[in-house]
């Protein structure tokens, strides 16, 4: 009885979110009347704007990471290894992206970093891509700092560092060659994650008028039919791609521990 | 008949069968512990009892009625579990008061009831604490007051003082005794702690394997262990290999000496078997009411405060023996050559 | 040892650690957001104000957040109550173990797919010419449109958000299932109680701060939500983010003061929602240590 209501329950959510993945797959392949053919993969494809602007939020994505990474990981390792009477503080504000709408954020960096202000980074275009890689870094910094520190409770930071100290390492070396390999799991499945959200973004790239994915595809989304779908089925596979990453250096991690 | 009976019961897991064929009758009152390692089938003989678990084959029968095919609901039993299960968003009392709720029982009735059993555990005053504000020894009092609140028929007792540390295992040990003497409960009771079912039961179930190696009063199980399993599992035994010289009169020959024992021994002549003796058995010494007395050298001395435990090398055999600790008298040193005294009837013959 | 001396020399160096931290949030995520909260409170002048508060209070804007907080209380709501039945399958529901694993990645997948191509997706299935708009049109002479169902409103918003709350839901309820210890139906069971009555006086009570609490944040989660909104249904539809988009763009509203309210206004929502999760969260937790 209980299995009747279990499979139901499951069949039906599936069913939700089987037919708009159907949908976008099959519209994708229609573009050719009567016959299904991959036109609208080959149209985006070769479109001049879909390279330029994928290639563009893949760098941003890669400049986010290393920035987040640089930011997140000594910090975290400090607040366990050093200051851990701040760790509820900086846990409070890392979740505060998840409280305060992108969209208010970026409101405010236009209005606080224009022209007309004491830090013009809207005045040129790499201080508007260096902006906009900081919206990113926010946006993403409640998850890598999340996984982050959930790496970093896995091994003994405390005791690690003392260790290398003894053997003469300095700080730099103890995070570059110690903390980082250790928590590096940790680190790949934050920056995927990170991945994912940057490829997707839309309000902060838009409102700054970068020329990012997101924007894009929204802006192809109003004027063609068949190209849309397929540009969503890309984006689709690439959060799946992300998230297959993501778990696949975790069950590869298991099995280094294990053995060890 | 029993008051629970068992018969034939038998279960598997897939291809691994767990419980084979374990028999068990206990009597209206008594006090029946399932002793043996973890994976031996104990808990799960009890989580059949309970109704977790459907037997593969077997009957299990409570005042005569067979409860098979009844619903854990059904039975009413009371269950204390190892990790309390106490229901972390109820008060203690409405923890106490959950059986009786469920069946609808009257609200004044019901009341009265939570204050007789918190006044039973001796812990009154906690009616409206949350289990997160209890330690672990007063939870699993809560959890025997809840089990008891219901009046079941049947009370099982899953491993519940494992969790706890030595001190409040000892206590509540006595506890759970009183009260159920007090009350007057049938109990079956699953652990893995000798100490606990030698000192609580009426009966004990040496398990081993999935089957029940033997039955008996805690003080049969201690001095006249019938398997080899029993004999290692319950207390410590030195055991010594000898040699079957005939078995009508009890006579075997251990090392250089002939001894004869107080029991025929079921074996041909020249048949080797294996000897056990619990370590109080043996004394340092000339020692009256002994008629062994074997050469020995000292190899090892443990002093445990009250008790100082020697291991001594008898023909090439370790023999352990407990003396109590006397101020005025240090041990051995380790390389003493010394006599050790003993009764022949002391000696427990394993079969195999 | 020897690190632990030359640190304790340097005692601020402890603080220098945080340095980059502290300034980059400070700088990227607390100042711009204060920068539009005291913005909301005075005139473009710079004196302080309460006049640009009671200007929200128009038609248009009302609506505006009424819409927003429906649809996102709605799909909260439903993402909630259809992710919990599909997380309970998985989890206490008896199923094989074999589907919960491929459930839980697929809900990791589709909770960050959410966006512009999420409006595609669903474009391209049940918008006016989507997938089963035209098979049941064709196959069966059921006119979506003609039985008052538009994607591109707010019932199709919300059953668009559905795509990402639901499997929300299910990542975070999943260990609250988790955390139902079997010795608690075991015992409820035991004391005689049917399967009904354990969920209603063991299993819900438990649960229910972790689902009210996942409720405020998909609420939030909603609420925030702008491209999906944007790429379904164009400029078009009059909800608060959509409004505060066109604001940024290109000042609709005409005072930018007032643009500062409109967003302050989503602040004060998403953290009152969030107040109640982490509020709500910290019970759960409480009794569970």
């Amino acid at each position: 009885m209980i299995r009747i209501w279990s499979w139901g329950a499951l069949i039906i959510g599936m069913i939700y979110f089987i037919l708009p993945l159907v949908g976008m797959t099959e519209f994708s392949l229609s573009m050719r009347r009567g016959e299904y053919s991959f036109d609208a993969y080959a149209v985006v494809l070769s479109d001049s704007q879909f390279q330029a602007t994928f290639s563009y939020s893949v760098i941003m994505a890669l400049f986010t990471i290393v920035f987040g990474v640089l930011l997140v990981v000594p910090t975290a390792y400090w607040v366990r290894l050093r200051m851990p009477e701040l760790r509820p503080y900086v846990e409070f504000i890392t979740l505060l992206p998840l409280v305060i709408p992108a969209i208010v954020v970026v409101f405010g960096y236009i209005r606080l970093y224009n022209t007309s202000s004491w830090l013009p980074m809207t005045g040129t275009a790499l201080g508007t891509n260096i902006l906009l890689m900081f919206g990113y870094a926010t946006l993403s910094l409640p998850y890598m700092y999340r996984a982050v520190d959930t790496g970093l409770r896995a091994v003994d930071v405390g005791t690690l560092t003392e260790a290398a100290q003894s053997l003469g390492a300095s700080w730099v070396t103890i995070l570059a060659r110690i903390i980082l390999p250790n928590v590096l799991a940790a680190v790949l499945s934050g920056a995927f994650l990170t991945f994912a959200i940057v490829m997707g973004e839309f309000t902060m790239a838009a409102l700054l008028d970068r020329p990012a994915f997101g924007p894009y595809m929204q802006l192809l989304g109003a004027n063609r039919a068949y190209e849309p779908s397929a540009l969503a089925v890309i984006a689709f596979a690439i959060t799946w791609a992300c998230m297959g990453l993501i778990q696949l250096v975790t069950r590869f991690t298991k099995h280094t521990r294990a053995q060890t | 008949m029993a008051f629970l009976e068992i018969s034939h019961l038998d279960k598997s897991f897939g291809a691994n069968r767990v419980v084979k064929d374990f028999n068990l009758s206990v009597e209206q009152g008594e006090f029946v512990s399932l002793l043996g390692p973890s994976g031996c089938g104990k808990t799960t003989v009890l989580r059949m009892v309970a109704g977790f678990e459907t037997p593969s084959s077997g009957n299990i029968a409570i005042d005569g009625r067979d409860v098979v095919n009844l619903r854990p609901n059904q039975r009413n039993i009371g269950m204390v579990f190892q990790a309390y299960a106490l229901f972390p968003n109820l008060t203690v009392a409405q923890n106490v008061a959950f059986g009786l709720k469920v069946a609808g029982r009257a609200k004044a009735e019901t009341a009265a009831r939570v204050t007789e059993m918190l006044a039973l555990i001796g812990l009154p005053d906690l009616a409206d604490r949350y289990p997160f504000q209890l330690s672990g020894g007063q939870q699993q009092r809560v959890a025997l007051a809840r089990a008891l609140a219901v009046q079941p028929h049947l009370l099982l007792l899953d491993e519940p003082l494992s969790a706890l540390d030595a001190k409040i295992r000892a206590s509540l040990r006595t506890e759970i005794r009183e009260i159920q003497q007090r009350l007057g409960i049938t109990t079956v009771f699953v652990t893995h702690d000798q100490e606990e079912a030698l000192s609580m039961s009426d009966r004990i179930v040496v398990m081993n394997g999935g089957m029940a190696d033997q039955i008996g009063t805690p003080f049969e199980i201690y001095n006249r262990p019938r398997t080899r399993f029993v004999a290692g599992f319950v207390g410590t035994l030195s055991r010594f290999e000898a040699v079957v010289k005939d078995p009508a009169k009890g006579a075997v020959s251990l090392g250089k000496q002939t001894i004869t024992l107080d029991q025929q021994i079921d074996a041909a002549a020249g048949a080797r078997v294996t000897l056990a003796l619990r370590p109080e058995a043996a004394h340092l010494g000339r020692f009256n009411g002994c008629d062994v007395i074997l050469p020995g050298k000292i190899a090892e001395v443990h002093f445990m405060g009250s008790v100082i435990r020697i291991k001594a090398d008898v023909d090439g055999q370790l023999m352990s023996l407990d003396t109590f600790n006397r101020a005025e008298t240090p041990p051995p040193r380790i390389g003493t050559e010394v006599e050790i005294s003993l009764a022949a009837r002391d000696f427990i013959v394993l079969s195999a | 040892m020897a690190g632990m001396t030359s640190l304790r020399r340097f005692a601020p160096l402890r603080w220098l650690g945080m340095v980059p931290f502290f300034a980059f949030t400070f700088l990227f995520l607390i100042l711009p957001t204060l920068y539009i909260v005291f913005g909301a409170f005075r005139t473009p002048q710079g004196a302080f104000t309460f006049d640009n508060i009671l200007a929200l209070n128009t038609p248009s804007i009302r609506s505006a957040y009424w819409v927003s907080i429906k649809v996102s209380f709605m799909s909260a709501l439903l993402g909630c109550l259809i992710g919990f039945a599909m997380a309970a399958a998985v989890t206490v529901g008896r199923l094989p173990r074999g589907v919960r694993n491929p459930l839980v990645t697929f809900s990791g997948v589709a909770s960050n797919f959410a966006g512009v191509p999420l409006a595609f997706a669903f474009i391209a299935t049940i918008g006016p010419a989507g997938l089963i708009t035209a098979y049941l049109r064709t196959e069966w002479g059921i006119n979506l449109r003609l039985l008052g169902f538009n994607l591109l409103s707010t019932k199709g918003l919300i059953l668009t958000y559905l795509f990402f709350q639901i499997p929300l839901m299910i990542l975070i309820i999943t260990p609250a299932l988790d955390g139902l210890k079997r010795e608690w139906r075991e015992a409820a069971a035991i004391l005689g109680a049917s399967g009904f009555q354990y969920w209603r006086s063991v299993a819900l009570p438990i649960l229910f701060p972790s689902i009210l609490g996942t409720l405020a944040l998909l609420f939030a989660n909603a609420f925030g939500a702008v491209a999906t909104a944007i790429a379904l249904t164009g400029p078009s539809l009059n909800i608060a983010p959509i409004l505060l988009y066109a604001q940024i763009r290109g000042d609709v509203l005409g005072s930018p003061n007032l643009g500062y309210a409109l967003a302050f206004g989503m602040i004060v929502i998403t953290g009152l929602a969030n107040t109640v999760y982490i509020w709500l969260r910290a019970r759960s937790e409480r009794w569970l240590k």
